[in-house]
């Protein structure tokens, strides 16, 4: 059968997204996508925490209340998701961390006082949610931010929506999170350049993807200098300073949300723990540390 | 004696089958379509497994069996 | 799939996994479902020279289905199933000789049976990494007919998804009251167990088909004859084998899939029994099914099956003119439609089936005169939520 690969891009979850396959006709592969952004607009619909009417503002609004807020499963699953992440990174990945982005403004470049970081710690901390049966119970003024585990989950589930169409070779690429729907034809694997944050236009690395998935996480598109200090929006969910750890790191494994898990936790560690996490997890993997050396295993050069 | 027999054989021919097969996760998305699905309308199974239960004298099939019923 | 080493990343693909947009297998459904059908079921009238006195019409049947699919936690699902049936008609009550030496069917009384059965069955199933497990707890009712069942299966997946086994039991405790027993005559309350065991294994051989069979194994003991007929002798236990081969496959091109299943089935009152069953999925467009089914069946007699109830054997011998126990053949068609309305589903089904002794694959040394012809209407819709 003559297939040809398809190349198709649109925007998501605040980012570019782009959907390669390899289909018969151009009509065939526009189904897929289209059912692909229809999965991701509904994931971003329900957990971004930038709308009203999402699911996350619901929580968020359901704060102190005493009944709490009724979750449905897949949202379950989620906070499950975060608390392994929470437990695997000794509470540095926590997602009830965005509060602290009330005090820290990275548009303005202040500093907060510690006595406003001090004010606000109280309201960070994953176990002190509570889930009885169905519902989650938080207390006043928490909030919840998945955005460091929805984006990865959205392109898994958009891969896996297409290999229910019958796409057997193609790649979902949401806003460098890239997940793969089968290797391209042959059993050839998907090869992914990693861009390096600190020269436009070079690549700190290649990796070669037969399936699961690919992420990054870096603090190079935001943080700011102050009095010639370097402060990442990776943000301490216990101390509420800045992390002093790696500047960029992506990660490929066997899902497209245990390389963001993996990655963030590298990030939010401090360095030579973050080398160490990528190192023991065995995946293959690239990142830049503090000095701008790049190191990994595992990849093409 | 029979039956265990008889599946001794099966378990040998789908481990012999399966060991000549791999179908990667990728390849996998024909089988999850709801019409490939052993039962793909569970009522529709459930009625006709009633009927042909009160209507004829076999029964048995790939699940177990539910209760008995004044019809047969 | 990548050999994960470390201990965390065994965790974090753990939880990964179990996400309902990543989850290939064994997770409870993501959405709940609520189903109806109502279907109505009609059996042809007999002809006149059969039956020589009273009704020519036989059952007629209304059915109604409820179902309520759940997932109540991160790894359970529930199910609950309530039916009920509404009968009226009649159904044979004595076999004789006609003035020619044919059989004959009388009908039972000239009011005719009218019936209702309810039933109820709440089952769970808790999902796990490989596998999963269930149980489901069951009750029915008649006017004269009482079961009380339980089941528990389990299924586990092995090479890497590609096989899968189950191993099942059930077991129904049923207790049988006849209507007008003291002026008929007819036993006053009667009991019946039955035991079942099954086993079955899937595999998955190329990414458009798989296969699957099945054996299963029936123990029944107690009241296993009819208390309606006036002369109806029946061993007191029965053990019944079936065994049940599935294949399924799809065709790309046509956008659709084969189904395949055969069975075949043997018990110790003799009887033996084919079933081949085929149809054909076929999608149009993205919402509608139309699927064309055929099947055909055949079993042969029981040893002690006549056409001619005789009422001068001894009551310790056995005999039956159940037409069930009869041999013949069966051939049944039907057509369904299914349409996909986003979070509704609307389905139609049609079925024609016709049992006749020609159709036997068996000798037919006593033809039984009451086999059934009847049609189905259902009319099914669900809903997701």
């Amino acid at each position: 059968m003559d297939q040809s690969i398809k190349r198709f891009s649109f925007k998501a979850m605040g980012s570019f997204c782009e959907v390669q396959l390899y289909a018969k006709s151009r009509i065939d592969a526009k189904q897929v996508v289209k059912s692909i952004a229809a999965e991701i607009a509904r994931l971003e619909k329900k957990y971004s925490r930038f709308r009203d009417d999402s699911f996350v503002t619901d929580i968020n609004v359901s704060a102190s209340q005493r009944l709490g807020v009724k979750i449905d499963t897949e949202t379950k699953a989620l906070f499950d998701h975060a608390l392994t992440c929470f437990e695997q990174s000794n509470g540095l990945f926590d997602i009830t961390a965005g509060v602290l982005n009330y005090i820290w403004d990275f548009s303005s470049n202040k500093v907060p006082s510690q006595a406003e970081i001090d004010q606000i710690l109280p309201l960070i901390g994953f176990s002190k949610l509570s889930f009885k049966r169905s519902r989650l119970y938080m207390p006043a003024n928490m909030q919840i931010d998945f955005g460091g585990i929805v984006k990865e989950y959205a392109a898994d589930s958009a891969a896996k929506i297409a290999r229910g169409l019958g796409v057997q070779h193609g790649l979902v690429n949401l806003g460098g999170d890239f997940a793969v729907i089968g290797p391209q034809p042959g059993n050839q694997p998907w090869t992914i350049g990693v861009a390096n944050p600190k020269e436009d236009k070079s690549l700190m690395a290649k990796i070669d993807l037969l399936e699961g998935g690919l992420a990054s996480s870096g603090d190079y598109e935001r943080f700011f200098m102050h009095d010639g200090k370097r402060y990442s929006h990776i943000l301490n969910p216990k101390t509420g300073w800045p992390c002093a750890g790696l500047r960029a790191v992506s990660v490929a494994a066997n899902l497209c949300t245990v390389a963001g898990s993996v990655a963030t936790i590298a990030m939010v560690r401090e360095e030579s723990e973050g080398i160490n996490w990528l190192k023991e997890s065995s995946l293959p993997h690239v990142y830049m540390d503090s000095e701008e050396n790049i190191g990994g295993v595992g990849l093409k050069t | 004696m029979q039956t265990v027999r008889i599946f001794g054989l099966l378990v040998t021919i789908l481990s012999l089958l399966s060991s000549c097969t791999e179908v990667r996760a990728w390849e996998r998305g024909y089988l999850a379509k709801d019409e490939m699905a052993w039962e793909s309308d569970s009522l529709e199974s459930a009625l006709n497994d009633h009927i042909f239960f009160s209507k004829e004298a076999s029964s048995g099939g790939n699940s177990a069996a539910g209760g008995g019923c004044g019809c047969n | 799939m990548k050999i994960l080493h470390s201990r965390s990343l065994i965790a974090l693909s753990t939880t990964a996994l179990a996400l309902p947009g990543i989850a290939t297998a064994d997770a409870p459904p993501t959405q709940s479902t609520l189903s109806y059908k109502i279907s109505n079921y009609k059996e042809d009238k007999l002809s006149r020279s059969e039956v020589p006195f009273g009704d020519l019409d036989r059952y007629d049947i209304d059915v109604h289905q409820f179902q309520l699919v759940s997932p109540i936690s991160r790894n359970m699902s529930v199910e609950i199933n309530a039916n009920y049936e509404s009968l009226s008609g009649a159904s044979p009550w004595f076999t004789s000789t006609g003035l020619n030496g044919e059989p004959i069917v009388n009908l039972s009384g000239a009011s005719g049976i009218r019936d209702r059965r309810s039933e109820i069955n709440i089952g769970s199933t808790y999902y796990l990494e490989n596998g999963s497990f269930s149980a489901n707890l069951g009750y029915s009712e008649e006017d004269d007919y009482r079961a009380t069942y339980f089941g528990v299966n389990g299924e586990q997946h092995f090479n890497n998804d590609l096989t899968s086994v189950s191993l099942g039991f059930s077991y129904s405790a049923d207790d049988i009251f006849p209507t007008d027993a003291k002026i008929f005559n007819r036993v006053n309350k009667e009991d019946k167990r039955s035991t079942s065991a099954f086993m079955s294994i899937s595999q998955v051989i190329n990414q458009f088909s798989s296969f699957q069979s099945a054996i299963s194994l029936t123990r029944q003991s107690g009241f296993l004859s009819d208390p309606y007929k006036l002369i109806d002798v029946r061993p007191e236990s029965k053990r019944q084998i079936s065994w049940s081969n599935s294949y399924r496959r799809f065709f790309k091109n046509a956008n659709a899939a084969w189904h395949i299943n055969y069975r075949y089935y043997h018990d110790d009152f003799g009887i033996s029994s084919h079933t081949v069953d085929m149809s054909w999925h076929q999608n149009i467009g993205r919402s509608i099914k139309v699927i064309p089914i055929v099947r055909y069946y055949s079993q042969s007699a029981a040893n002690f099956f006549t056409n001619v109830d005789d009422f001068l054997k001894p009551v310790t011998q056995y005999q039956s003119s159940d037409y069930r126990l009869s041999a013949f053949g069966a051939i049944s068609g039907g057509l369904n439609f299914v349409a996909d309305l986003g979070q509704w589903t609307a389905t139609l089904s049609t079925e024609r089936y016709i049992a006749n002794e020609k159709y036997s694959a068996y000798n037919v040394s006593k033809v039984s005169t009451a086999l059934v012809s009847y049609n189905r209407i259902s009319l099914g819709i669900e809903y997701s939520f």
